[in-house]
This record gives structure tokens, sequence and C-alpha cells, in this order.
């Protein structure tokens, strides 16, 4: 007994021209959880007017970097004479690719929104490659605005369109993207430490005189 | 009287270290005279990374963890993770482990909303029944303490049941708390209905509108006070909340003094679903006294913290640590709604409406 449209499958089919792959689930009390993978980061914006009209609250927004599928292993057992030859056969391996063809190795992004319509969940699924960009919700739901900002400084991810593209939680004297790459535990924590901050206050100062 | 040239409009900071906030933030307020024109909120003061370092932890650790979060509701966060794990992995919490989850939960939500009624009275000025709230409040917390051995970290859930056990006598002592702190709440609900100093400095402050409400996308006691009829127990049930009296309570000013008395019918609520709870409690193991792997997958589970709506998003692969781990408290969304609150209130109201949302700062930047 979903509380979900009967037709939001067809709904979200008609706003979003590239394709969408949809699934969902209802659990043992009577609530479902639905999954709409998007084939074109482009139709999430009509796709969220559409969910927008439906009277959907925007309830988190996930972004994440998708590990790349471990490699097979290839048992190179025989043949080498042939080596050369299957060599150039298996050069174009083919990267696996997410739903819509954004392939998955590791360094593109899946951005998930999260949605609450009557109850029931809905999580729209956009995939990004590396240096691309999403547009931004907030001029819809005014609670992305938040979402998107610590998107931005987690991520490497360009979010067009937001009113008010400033840090949320980081300084802006922090590099970006800081879920990309190891930040050393001696580099985050460099405040706490009183030698470090001591000797950084003391070369200010000298500059400063 | 103004023959110095004294500008009318100022900026003055509130926070991020303030007498009036609990944790830090840091609003930076425009006003005209005494009244507020502007609000322009800075966060990050108590960012500390935890949502990469659950990807550094294994599955088990991040139950540890995630109650780490944040101090009141921390119940909501290793339940809310432990209910995507069990989602993922097909696991079935026996029956006495729900109930039991209900009853961590409902006991959290006691005492935390005590708190922020009771410091809700204290910036109103009214010291002495700030003190007797907190009184009543410790009859919650001595609770905690006998049953799972700690006041705010309570470490009763775990994947796949729960962690504690309650027998005749833990129930029988539950009982009679839950009495007296009944008797004292159905008092502090009459007080705030009649006292002239609560009701002077509370009623029509602070004011979220239905339609901003709905914009803002606000949740929990702030969303219900406003008119927005949610309840994550009702709408989403989990543990046992679809078998349990539950009473949604809203009010539809959007006021101070509304959040306070939601929060104050809700304690009543609370202490209803405890004793059924402790009615119904069913024979048998209260979990599944087995820790297997988590296989890869993905799943979104929501609960009802004391603030609101507590959403998890967890992805799992091979590993034994999560690939990603993504939380969104329920005070992450309030905040914004505190834009519309203070716009033109008075300066000396600021401090009382921000505590109105039960700030969680803590929860909010992780």
């Amino acid at each position: 007994m979903s509380r979900l449209p009967q037709d939001l499958e067809a709904r979200l089919a008609a706003a979003a021209p590239a394709g969408v792959e949809f699934s969902a689930e209802t659990d043992s009390y009577g609530v479902t959880v639905a999954w709409c993978g998007l084939a074109a980061a482009a139709d999430l914006s009509p796709v969220a007017a559409l969910l927008k009209e439906l009277g959907a609250r925007l309830s988190m927004i996930t972004c994440t970097m998708p590990s790349a599928p471990e490699e097979e292993e290839e048992d190179e057992d025989d043949d080498d004479s042939e080596d050369g030859e299957e060599k150039a056969e298996a050069a174009p391996k083919e990267t696996p690719k997410s739903f819509g063809g954004t392939p998955l190795d590791g360094t593109s992004y899946e951005i998930d929104y999260h949605f609450d319509i009557a109850g029931d969940a809905l999580t729209v699924i956009a995939y990004v490659p590396q240096g691309g960009g999403i547009p931004s919700l907030t001029p819809l739901f005014r609670n992305a605005d938040w979402h998107e900002r610590e998107m931005m400084e987690l991520y490497a991810v360009a979010v067009t369109g937001h009113p008010d593209p400033r840090r949320l939680f980081l300084d802006a004297s922090v590099d970006g993207a800081v879920l990309e790459r190891l930040v050393p535990f001696s580099t985050l924590v460099n405040a706490a430490s009183t030698k470090g901050l001591w000797e950084r206050l003391l070369a200010g100062k000298k500059g400063a005189a | 009287m103004s023959t110095h040239n004294v500008p009318e409009t100022f900026s003055i900071p509130v926070g991020p270290l303030h007498v009036a906030l609990e944790e830090p933030m840091y609003f930076k307020i425009d006003v005209q005279g005494e009244t507020v024109s502007h609000v322009d909120i800075n966060a990050g003061h108590a960012h500390r990374g935890i949502e990469y370092l659950t990807t550094k932890r294994s599955m088990y650790q991040n139950v540890v963890l995630t109650e780490r979060i944040c101090s009141l509701c921390s119940n909501s966060h290793p339940q809310t993770f432990a209910m995507a794990a069990e989602k993922i992995a097909g696991i079935e919490v026996p029956e006495r482990g729900i109930y039991l989850r209900s009853v961590a939960d409902e006991m959290k939500r006691i005492t935390s909303h005590l708190f922020n009624v009771a410091l809700l009275v204290h910036l109103v000025g009214y010291e002495t029944y700030f003190m007797h709230m907190m009184q009543v409040r410790e009859i919650g917390q001595d609770m905690l303490e006998s049953i799972f051995g700690n006041r705010q970290d309570i470490g009763a859930m775990c994947i796949g049941g729960v962690r504690y056990d309650l027998d005749d006598k833990s129930i029988a002592y539950i009982k009679g708390a839950l009495a007296k702190i009944e008797a004292e709440v159905q008092d502090f609900i009459k007080t705030f209905k009649t006292n002239g100093a609560i009701l002077r400095r509370t009623k029509g402050v602070g004011v979220l509108t239905h339609a901003d409400a709905i914009t803002c996308g606000v949740v929990g006691p702030v969303a219900r006070a406003s008119g927005v009829d949610y309840d994550v127990r009702r709408e989403a049930p989990y543990a046992a909340y679809d078998r349990l009296p539950l009473v949604v309570h809203g009010a539809t000013d959007g006021d101070v003094w509304s959040r306070a008395v939601v929060r104050l019918e809700e304690i009543l609520t609370s202490i209803d679903i405890l004793r059924a709870c402790l009615r119904d409690l069913p024979d048998g193991p209260v979990n599944i006294n087995d820790r297997p792997d988590i296989p890869p997958g993905q799943a979104v589970t929501r609960s009802e913290a004391p603030r609101g709506e507590v959403i998890y998003y967890l992805r799992t692969n091979d590993t034994p640590q999560p690939e990603r781990v993504k939380w969104r408290v329920p005070t992450f969304m309030n905040w914004d709604g505190l834009r519309f609150m203070l716009q033109d209130a008075k300066v000396a109201d600021i401090a009382m409406i921000v505590n109105s949302i039960d700030p969680c700062l803590s929860c909010t930047e992780r």
C-alpha cells in the first residue's frame, strides 16, 4: 500500500526523457522506499519540479564517489607466444558504467536526492563525471541550500545556479574537495597543537612588524 | 537626544560563544534600534569530520561512533544506522528487541524535551522554575543511569537488536519514575498555560508560519508547532511504533510558546508509549546474538529523534567498512526557520527564539 502516486514511474519517465531506472520496495510496516536513477544529470531539474508539484519534501542530499568495481583477476596460464596478440585484444578494457553511461572508475560522483512523499521515501540518483556539474535545486527547494554548499566543499562537484555558494562548515582558507584527498591528521588538527599554533602566530607577528 | 551622529542600524554578533547558546554558532544580526532586520548564520565551529571517520571504521565500530555524534539524541543515531545495516543484510530484530528500542527512544525523548523546555524557562528569567524543571528531568536522568549505566550515551543499540534487557524489578522502577514525571509534567503544562511571565515572554514571539515551515522543510516539534502534521513514528513506523498508542501533538501558532507546549505534551505521550511497551513486552531474545557480515548494498532509513526526523543513507561494499555513511539531523533543517522566526524580533528575545528550535550543533556539523 504505497503512498507514492500510482503512476509515479511513468511521470518520472515523462519528466526525464533520457530515461529512468525505477525500483520500489515496501517493508513490513507498509513504508515504501523507492529509487530512481537518472540517465542524464540534466534531467534532475524537471524531475525535481515534478516532485515539488507532488508535494514532496527534500529530506537530504548525499554525494558519494563510488569506488571502482574491483578488477577481476585474470588467469594467465598459457600461451606466451600469443601474449602480444591477447594484450592488443584486451587493451580497450571496458570501464564499468553507471545507468546512463557515466564511467564508474572511482572518479565520478553519484548524487542522491532523498525526498519524502507523504511518508514514503524516494531517492533520485544523478551520476556526474569528474569535472562535471549539476544544477542547483535551491531555487525549487529552499532547504537544498546547505546540502549543496556542504557538497561543494566536500567534493569538487560544480553546483550551477546556487544563489549563495559560500563555504558552509569549512573555512575559506581550507582547500576544497576534502573528501577526495588524504588530509593528514597533523594537518587536520593544526589549531589543536599548541606549539604549531604558537609558531604560526609568532611568524605572523614577525611578518606584520 | 540624538545630538550625536549615532546610526540607527547596527550589526551585532551573537556567538559563536555566547552565554545563552550551549554550542558555538555565530549569528550576524543586523538590527534597527531594538528590532532584528536581517540574520546571517555562520556555521562550522564544531565540524569534526565524523562522516569521513565512519568510512574508516567497521560497521560494528560505527554503532559506537554514531552514538557519539550528539548527546541528547545519542540513541537515535546508532538506532537509525543499525536499521540501515539490518535492511541491507535482511536481519530481523527479535520482537523483544523491537519493543526495547522504542523504550530507549522514548526515555531519551523525555529527558531531551525536559532539558529544552527548562532552558526556555531559564531564558525567560524564571530561575526557580527552571531549577525545579531540571530537578524533574533528573528523575529521567536517574532512570537512564539506572537502566543503562549512563546518563547520556546509553549504548542501548546494536545491529540486530539492543544491548540491554529489563526484568520485573527494573520495570517496576521505571513505572514508579514515570508516575513522578507525569504528575510534574501535567503541572508544567498548566503553568505554561497560565503563568503570566511565561506567557508574556513566549506568546506570539518567534513565529514561523505554516507556509514558511513547509518552504524551509523544518521537522519535528518545530514543524508540528507550525501546523505541519508529520511524525516519522506515524508516517514511516519503525521499532514497535506501529502498535503503540502514539498521539501526534501539534499547534498552529508557530511561536516559542507553541513549540514548548508541543514538547511538553509529547512527554506525556512518551510516558503512555513507555507504559504500553512495558505492559506488552514480549518474551524472547533482545538481539540476534550474532555479528554477521553486512553484504554490499544501500539503504535509506529514518527515525523520529527528539528534535525530528533523522535520515541515514548507508552504502556498503565487500569490506567490513561502509563505503559511505551520510546522515542529516533535524536541526540541520531547522536553522533556516530561524531566519523567519528572528525577523522583526526584539534583541532581548534572540536567545530565547534560538533555543526554541532546540538546536543541536554537534549533530548539524558532524
